[in-house]
């Protein structure tokens, strides 16, 4: 990390330590007054060049900021907007939305746009009822393209994550819509979650071993025990694994190069690592690590909901193996990344 | 993460990219020539002083020494990019492969210059290969508690007794680098008062027993000292500083892309036959894991480039890395109905039955997944 990421990371990790992490609720669907902060300090469009209405800089400050609020379970569609929905968006050479307006994302499919106008239904919609734009997938006359729509005046419903994230839909009944080609949306937005659970993991990681530090049983700390030590080792693989493959996509982006296979590798590779993560951490957590009342929850439970975001780990794996299947796979599959 | 487990990103590297092609091309060419055959686990199993000579004329063996030792001077990142090629190729290298990755190193670290002039040059050239004596029947993951013992005589030159076992190809080999007791053991130093003997397997009072593992292949072999005199410059390093010696070695032993690769001959039949969504799932998970297990082992070469001794993120990634070789055929079983048999008329079932007899050495040799925790939990901070 740059001297330029350290400060972006310690600029939010400073807004961060003003906002606790909440249980999300129907009342309060997303952290607003830390979206209010972040957009203040120019960080909901770090990025994103400034001609185009961000805040500029690089692809890695991008990466810094969305990473940081991840692992501080931060309630806002930063990731949505600064690596996904955003630069899809230029990258179809449509105009940015203002950075302050919270941005989002969905690739569920089934809507139609014709005539620059959208219909249908799109489903899974991350921060939906908190977004006011919204970027989708959607069927044109020659194909799939990327649409812009407002959503600021419509209906989404109250479905949640698991976390208590927004998880709605929208009913489009041939709303006015901003058209261009799709590009790699779908990739971004499966490398932007890999990264959201790249570093939380890294972080659960870092609490596990804390608290083995800490928790005192049968006269020992819980890390002295080597049954204890297994697990953590077990869990520091999986980080590890995951956050090399997730830094090799980004790299990839950042130089241009096509990132589908390389996104679809690290959806797969985060998503695995979910189970073997949350699950030690609980484990060596022990009870207190399935309350709301202990901070796990906040982390853990985003976790199970990423992994399924932007198409889970069976959808990339046919993805990616459609790729390296076939009479040479090694030259594919050292290709992919 | 603690510093002690996390490695920087590795640059990129147009050479190794380009040796690799030329690997590629060496492999299609004796494919298609028919001087080897695929299979897995070649690096344990394929045993081939031909086609190790012909790698050595190529200079893709002893590639980071210097010159002057029959070396080629070039990068980890080479090396790490022709020895990965060799791998997926499933290509006969266990002739050569200990020498080369191990005891080369080791030498050109603590050898005399006689002993570096007189046997690099030979290992680079594919004609010299090595054996590991470090386990004994009642050590195994226990390194410390060896029994074997070397003494000087009244010559000053050292007499060998005890066992070695596990000795990998020591039938088909020139040395062994032997780790003994040059002073008894002391329960409150129990790293002390071992040594590194370079001991040349023709020597009177050497007996090669061989052990068969679960195919019926002999590679493992138990490898006796009777009262064998090994001339005295045969020390390797420093008298009693064995233990160091070894740590450093088994840094070299366990950062290679062999951790994550013995099984890649059979993911590979797999891949040319995947079809069905379900086959395609398992290609593709599978694929994932050994992508990100790639990473860390580039990285590790390029630490390795640097000059550093990973030992402890070398520990994380063989202990992943194992753990996903022996996945390898499970996984694909769970989604082609093939008998595994090494007598199979399909090569998907031979390559099975090949990974899953040997599957209980992925994560056994070269440190137990266990011990390799062990040493991840250290890194951690937790002991």
């Amino acid at each position: 990390m740059s001297g330029e990421q350290d400060l972006v990371v310690s600029t939010v990790r400073e807004i961060l330590a003003g906002h606790e992490p909440v249980k999300l609720t129907a009342e309060r669907r997303w952290d607003a007054q830390l979206w209010a902060e972040l957009a203040d300090a120019g960080l909901t469009g770090v990025g994103l060049p400034e001609e185009a209405g961000g805040s500029g800089g690089e692809l890695a400050d991008a990466v810094a900021v969305v990473a940081t609020l991840a692992a501080g379970a931060g309630a806002v569609p930063v990731a949505e907007q600064l690596l996904v929905a955003g630069p899809a968006l230029l990258a179809a050479g449509l105009s940015l939305p203002p950075v302050g307006e919270p941005l989002t994302v969905s690739v569920s499919g089934g809507l139609r746009v014709e005539d620059g106008r959208l219909t249908g239904t799109a489903t899974d919609v991350p921060w939906a009822g908190v977004a006011r734009h919204l970027v989708v997938v959607a069927d044109g006359p020659d194909g799939e393209v990327l649409a812009l729509v407002d959503v600021a005046e419509l209906e989404a419903g109250d479905a949640t994550n698991l976390a208590g994230e927004p998880r709605g839909s929208y009913v489009l009944d041939g709303v006015p819509a901003q058209v261009g080609p799709v590009g790699e949306l779908r990739a971004r937005y499966a490398l932007a979650r890999a990264l959201q659970l790249s570093a939380a993991a890294e972080t659960v990681l870092a609490w596990t071993v804390q608290y083995a530090g800490e928790r005192v049983q049968f006269g020992r700390p819980l890390a002295k025990f080597q049954g204890i030590q297994v697990q953590l080792a077990q869990m520091a693989g999986e980080v590890t694994a995951v956050s090399a493959l997730v830094d090799a996509a980004v790299q990839r982006l950042d130089r241009g190069e096509p990132l589908e296979l390389a996104a679809a590798a690290a959806k797969v590779r985060a998503g695995a690592a979910v189970d073997v993560v949350a699950r030690l951490a609980h484990q060596v957590h022990g009870a207190i690590g399935f309350t709301l009342e202990h901070r796990l929850h906040h982390l853990t439970t985003r976790m199970w909901s990423w992994r399924d975001d932007a198409g889970n780990e069976t959808t990339w794996a046919r993805v990616l193996g459609a790729a390296v299947a076939g009479d040479d796979p090694w030259p594919a599959l050292v290709g992919v990344v | 993460m603690p510093s002690t487990l996390t490695l920087a990103p590795a640059p990129p590297s147009e050479a190794a990219e380009a040796v690799r092609l030329e690997v590629r091309q060496f492999l299609a060419e004796e494919l298609a020539a028919g001087t080897f055959s695929t299979h897995v686990d070649t690096w344990l199993s394929g045993v081939d002083p031909a086609f190790s000579r012909k790698l050595g004329e190529r200079g893709w063996l002893g590639m980071t020494w210097p010159k002057e030792y029959g070396g080629h001077e070039r990068t980890a990142m080479e090396r790490y990019a022709v020895t990965e090629e060799l791998l997926a190729a499933g290509a006969p290298v266990a002739a050569h492969w200990i020498a080369d990755r191990q005891s080369g190193p080791n030498l050109l670290r603590y050898g005399t210059e006689t002993q570096r002039k007189e046997i690099l040059p030979r290992i680079a050239a594919g004609e010299c290969y090595f054996v590991i004596g470090m386990s004994e029947p009642d050590s195994g993951s226990d390194l410390a508690s060896i029994r074997t013992k070397a003494v000087r005589n009244a010559d000053g030159d050292w007499v060998v007794d005890g066992a070695k076992v596990w000795t990998s190809n020591a039938h088909h080999s020139h040395y062994a680098i032997v780790l003994v007791r040059t002073a008894p053991a002391d329960p409150t130093a129990r790293h002390a008062g071992m040594s590194q003997l370079l001991v040349d397997l023709s020597l009177p009072g050497i007996t090669i027993n061989p052990i068969r593992i679960l195919d019926g292949g002999h590679h493992f072999n138990e490898v006796v000292f009777d009262s064998v005199v090994v001339p005295g410059d045969m020390l390797l390093g420093e008298e009693g500083a064995g233990w160091h010696q070894v740590t450093a070695e088994l840094a070299f032993e366990r950062s290679g892309p062999e951790r994550i690769l013995s099984t890649f001959p059979l993911l590979a039949e797999f891949a040319r036959r995947a079809s069905s969504p379900a086959e395609l799932a398992t290609l593709g998970r599978l694929s994932a894991r050994l992508l990100a297990l790639r990473q860390l082992s580039i990285r590790i070469a390029a630490a390795l480039d640097r000059g550093e001794l990973p030992d402890i993120p070398a520990a994380l990634v063989k202990d992943v890395g194992t753990t996903f070789e022996a996945d390898v055929a499970e996984e694909i079983r769970r989604v082609v109905d093939v008998p595994a048999s090494l007598d199979s008329p399909d090569p998907l079932g031979r390559a099975l039955a090949e990974a899953q007899l040997h599957q209980p050495g992925y994560t056994l040799r070269g440190g137990t997944n266990e011990i390799l925790r062990g040493i991840v939990a250290r890194g951690l901070g937790l002991r």
